[in-house]
């Protein structure tokens, strides 16, 4: 099915918060750090188990699923007093209390904090409601920090290779953010691409290839999405360049795919847009080229070339 | 034959900040895709579109130049763009087709 492997729009509304539409405080008892999403957004769990290098204690395949909230307090009257159903509970009660009060808050899962796990007891309770449990070495205040930090594509590169690190082989992975209809910024993601991978000191043939065709996928976003995440990532046999948007997505890929067709409007053809070449360019110029489109929500067009 | 040269032989008008380049070719389009897939590195690219994205496209190609030909009035956000990426934009009265004979006449331009 592809949309249970795809879900463009989950996958990158996390990012999409903007720092006006978060806040950070106390709840009403002043005991709890309190951190929440506003309400209508997402973010992916798996997303905040990368961000606290946690562990599963027990998840169906369903990290992919997304969360809007954020409670963390070691209170379960005040889990069930002030948290709003599609939440994640960080806490460090790593007990049978936990997961039930969860589950009556309508929770998606507890990630338990210093490293705590529960009994085999709360597990089940968690099996049977289909409540995600993880576990995480960090403090509260450092799991906060760090799933705020990720939402705002903020997190620092660490040593311990948390989030940024999907794999040992992994040598970078840097998300970049394009606004749909901003011809003034239009081209300034390839830029980075291009300045990074030349600071990496990569040949300058692979380079171009890989520039060419970000920014072959950049205009694309520019002329018909919403906006889009760019994931680039390098490991030491491959540059891969993932271009998820928010959009209206195709509704014919290989129709796109055809040289010279283009639903570019007249306007973008006047600033020497919309020839219909963009997808045929990034096919020639990568070794390996995937597009999943869904109409009305968006298109996710991952690039690779190998080094 | 350099980007320095180039400017004094035909009379372009320099706008941007830049570092003189060997070119070694000469790329035409006003459709952004063509140069992004036929444009060389260290071509001189000749275009009518002044607005701020052939920046970025000139940057990724690796142009040596971009020469902006009919007396196209360039904007300040193209120009200020172009010199933070060291992109030298140029600037002619002349219709692309009279540059071309004139580029044409100049070797050792070739394509």
């Amino acid at each position: 099915m592809p949309s249970s492997r795809y879900p463009v729009k989950e996958s990158i509304s996390g990012n999409w918060l903007g720092n006006k539409r978060r806040r950070w405080g106390n709840d009403q008892t002043g005991r709890v750090c309190f951190l929440l999403w506003s309400p209508g957004s997402h973010v992916e769990i798996r997303i905040i188990k990368d961000a606290l290098a946690a562990s599963i204690i027990e998840a169906e395949d369903n990290l992919n699923s997304t969360v809007e909230h954020i409670y963390a307090s070691d209170l379960m009257s005040d889990v069930l007093a002030f948290g709003k159903p599609n939440s994640v509970l960080l806490t460090g009660l790593a007990t049978q209390q936990a997961v039930i009060s969860a589950h009556m808050a309508e929770f998606k899962g507890v990630v338990f904090i210093r490293g705590k796990r529960p009994k085999d007891g709360s597990i089940k309770i968690a099996r049977d409601n289909h409540l995600i449990l993880l576990t995480t070495e960090l403090d509260m205040f450092d799991a906060c920090v760090r799933i705020d930090a990720a939402d705002r594509g903020t997190l620092p590169d660490s040593k311990s290779g948390m989030a940024t690190q999907r794999s040992p082989e992994m040598l970078l992975n840097h998300e970049m953010y394009i606004n749909g209809k901003d011809f003034v910024n239009a081209g300034m993601v390839s830029t980075e691409v291009k300045s990074i991978l030349k600071k990496i000191g990569f040949d300058h043939k692979l380079i171009r290839r890989v520039a060419i065709s970000t920014y072959e996928g950049e205009m694309n976003v520019v002329m018909h999405a919403i906006r889009a995440k760019v994931i680039l990532s390098i490991t030491p046999k491959v540059v891969e360049v993932i271009i998820i948007d928010e959009g209206k997505g195709i509704p014919n890929v290989d129709l796109a795919m055809q040289a010279g067709y283009s639903t570019a409007t007249e306007e973008m053809r006047a600033l020497g847009f919309g020839s219909g070449m963009g997808l045929p360019n990034i096919k020639k110029n990568s070794d390996e080229m995937k597009i999943e489109s869904e109409v009305g929500i968006g298109t996710r067009l991952e690039m690779r070339f190998l080094i | 034959m350099n980007t320095q040269d180039l400017i004094e032989k035909l009379g372009l008008k320099p706008l941007s900040k830049f570092e003189p380049r060997e070119i070694n070719g000469v790329f035409i389009s006003d459709m952004i895709s063509d140069v992004m897939a036929g444009a060389k590195s260290g071509n001189l690219w000749l275009t009518v579109q002044t607005h701020k994205s052939i920046v970025p496209a000139a940057n990724l190609v690796d142009a040596a130049a971009v020469v902006i030909t009919s007396g196209k009035e360039v904007p300040i956000e193209t120009v200020e763009l172009a010199s933070k990426y060291n992109i030298a934009i140029l600037s002619t009265s002349l219709p692309t087709y009279e540059l071309v004979g004139m580029l044409y006449a100049l070797k050792p331009i070739s394509r």
